[in-house]
This record gives C-alpha cells, structure tokens and sequence, in this order.
C-alpha cells in the first residue's frame, strides 16, 4: 500500500504516435464533418451567386414587399412576420435535436426517443410553412422559375415586389432592368429555399431512421447512439444553413 | 450481438473502438438525472434563448428600422448578427466548442476560403454595374436622371 501523497502531473500525451484517433472523433463522425464542410460550399456558392447577381442589377426587389403574407390573414401586411415563425420552428427543432444527442451520451433511449420526436414534428412543420409560401409566392409570381421572361409583361406585375422610394424612377423609365431583376430575385429564392427544403426533407428521412432503431433497441444493443449525434450534426447544419438563407434573402 | 454478423463490422469500421474516443461532455455518462447533465440541458436552454432573442431583434431592425439607418450600418449589423448566431450553433450545439484544438482548426480553416469569395464575387458584381452603360446604375437618383434629360 502506498503512502505517498505525491500528485504526479501526467505527461502530456502525443496524440499523433497511432493507435488512437489524434482527434478523439470516429471515422464516421469526422466524415460527417468533412461532407457538411462540402455541403456549406455548395451553400456558400449559391448565396454568394446570388449576392453577385444582385450587385449586377441597379434595382433589387425589397424582402419587405415581397414577404408580407401569413397564412388566413388576407392581404394585410405582415412583412417577415411568417419567415420568423418558421425560423423559431427551426431553432426549436434543434434544440430538441441536441436534447436527443445529450439523452444519448446518457444512453437514455426513452429520452433519445421523445426528442427525435419531436424534431421530426418540428422538421414537418417547417416543410408545411415552406410549401405555403411556395404555394402563395408561385400565386405572386405565376410560376416558380421562369415566371418573367415575356418582355411584354406589364410592369404591374412585378412593381409591387420593389420600394418605390429606391426603385420607383427605374420602375417609370427601365422597367425591364426592373423585370430581369424580379426574375432573377425568384429563380434564386426558389433554387437556394428549395435546394435547402430538400435537406430537410432528407434530414427529416434521417430523423424517422434512426427513431426507429432507437425505438427497436439498436443502438442500446451497441451500446452507443453516436449515429444519433451524426444525424444530429446534419441536423444543426441545416438550421445552420437557414440562418444564411434567412439573411440574405430576407434582411439585407 | 454475434460478432459474425456482417453490418457489426462494418459499424466497427465507421464507428470504432467508442471505449476509447470521446472526453468530457461527448462521453458516455450513465445518469441523465445528475447534475452534470441537468447544467449541460441548462446550457442548451440558454443558447435557445440567445437566438430567439438574436432572430428578434433582427426582425424588428428589418420591420421598423432598416429603412431609417444607413444601409451599409444595417447590413453590417445583420451580418455580424448572422455569424453570432451561426457561431453559437456550431459551437454549442454541434459540439464543436467541445472537440480536440486540432480537430476545430481543421474544420475552421477550409471556411476562410469565403472571405475570399465573398469579397471577389461582390466585388465583380459592383464592377460589372459600373461598367456597363446600357443599365442605370444604383446611385441614380431621381434628380440626377432629371438634369441629365434637361441636358
């Protein structure tokens, strides 16, 4: 037995000899990284397309005259009133997400299972809010890509998309810069919020797989639930992705 | 489960040996009701709080005082709002925060690429508009478009 009352300070560990991983993280969980850091170039390459396109145009539809509808309210203007609703869902979802991943670093599949619950409810919400605005903008619009390429369309159509204090002496003498702009303005909102809504779709597939093996005992029988926190990573990345989308699309 | 079941080893290939990966709070605990894990949830209810707050008062400065304030003001606000929030979602809730040093850099360093980007791109944009004179440029204002037809 031992007397010694000696706290000896443990050598620092050289993580890169081998034997481990230098970076304390599974192969598949650093693969999920890597994919999201693609995935947010691809992201990042549309955004930034789009804030190019925009700069190239003297006049630019205003979010606030484009985004004022909420759904039963008829034509009152509620101007980014339903574009917040469905950015506090996708917050809520994640937070539910990272509850599930906590409840899994505790191996706690009641818990694991509720929340994946509820984030695929909050996935599905948002996917409805989504296709309501769809809906109501290709009513707007006539049609979700191409819906102003007829040169003869008359500038009532679009001039209620602009503020007229920034836009209204282009929208009397050029109305055609003024229509190229719209056009452009809707074939990226639809690209880049549908190019998104399909990860949620997907990540809301994911969401339902791994509630099921959840629910039948797979990962307690492996004994960790780190494809919960891998999901989980794709998850919070797609909430990620609509704090992006949510600024350049609806606040600048 | 038998280990002669063809997806365990495979699972073994993506997932690894976990008894020796993960620290802190990405390790496997055993009590959700300890008070480890109640401060960890206490934590993840914070940052909700944060954003909600964030995306609020984003809301209001695009409803009621984005046309009042200078342009580039706002936008840079909105902006350094954005990467506030974004900053929080990935470091508390996708764990990063809580990773190995190396392992941060190592996903930090490849998004500086957008800086590049971002100012190349806008920048090319803004020349493009200058350059071309069949398009009224953004500075046009009504007075200015009055005394060029009295010219």
């Amino acid at each position: 037995m031992s007397h010694s009352t000696v706290v000896t300070a443990e050598p620092k560990e050289n993580l890169w000899i081998g034997g481990r991983s230098p970076f304390n993280v599974s192969y598949g969980k650093m693969m999920m990284w890597f994919f999201l850091l693609s995935d947010a170039l691809t992201f990042g390459a549309l955004l930034i397309s789009y804030g190019t396109t925009r700069f190239f145009s003297a006049v630019w539809p205003d979010p606030n005259e484009v985004f004022k509808a909420f759904p039963f309210m008829g034509h009152a203007s509620l101007p980014l009133l339903f574009v917040s609703l469905m950015t506090f869902i996708l917050i809520m979802s994640s937070v539910t997400m990272v509850l599930a991943v906590h409840a899994g670093h505790y191996g706690d599949k009641k818990n694991v299972a509720k929340w994946l619950l509820w984030t695929i409810i909050g996935g599905i919400c948002f996917l409805a809010c989504q296709a309501w605005e769809w809906t109501h903008l290709h009513g707007e619009v006539g049609a979700l890509w191409g819906g102003f390429t007829d040169p003869a369309t008359p500038v009532e159509r679009f001039a209620h998309f602009f503020n007229h204090h920034n836009a209204g002496h282009i929208l009397a003498t050029q109305p055609e810069v003024a229509m190229k702009a719209t056009h452009n303005f809707f074939n990226y909102f639809f690209t880049i919020t549908g190019f998104h809504g399909g990860h949620v779709t997907s990540g809301v597939v994911f969401n339902i797989l791994i509630l099921v093996n959840t629910v039948n005992g797979v990962y307690e029988r492996r004994g960790h639930y780190e494809m919960v926190e891998k999901i989980g990573l794709y998850w919070h990345f797609v909430d990620l992705v609509w704090v992006f989308v949510f600024t350049c699309f609806y606040l600048l | 489960m038998s280990a002669h079941h063809g997806s365990d080893s495979i699972q073994h290939l993506y997932e690894g040996d976990q008894s020796k990966l993960y620290s802190g709070v990405m390790a496997h605990h055993s009590d959700i009701n300890s008070s480890e894990s109640k401060q960890q949830v206490k934590k993840i209810w914070k940052v909700f709080w944060i954003l909600l707050v964030i995306t609020l008062v984003e809301v209001m400065l695009g409803m009621y005082f984005s046309h009042a304030m200078p342009k580039a003001l706002i936008n840079f606000v909105f902006l350094a709002l954005t990467v506030l929030k974004a900053g929080y979602i990935v470091s508390i809730f996708m764990h990063l925060g809580d990773e190995f040093r190396g392992f941060i850099v190592t996903v930090l360093v490849p998004l500086f690429l957008f800086v590049w980007f971002i100012i190349a791109f806008l920048a090319d944009g803004f020349f493009w508009l200058r350059m071309n004179n069949s398009s009224p440029s953004r500075g046009d204002t009504v007075k200015e478009q009055v005394q060029h037809a009295k010219k």
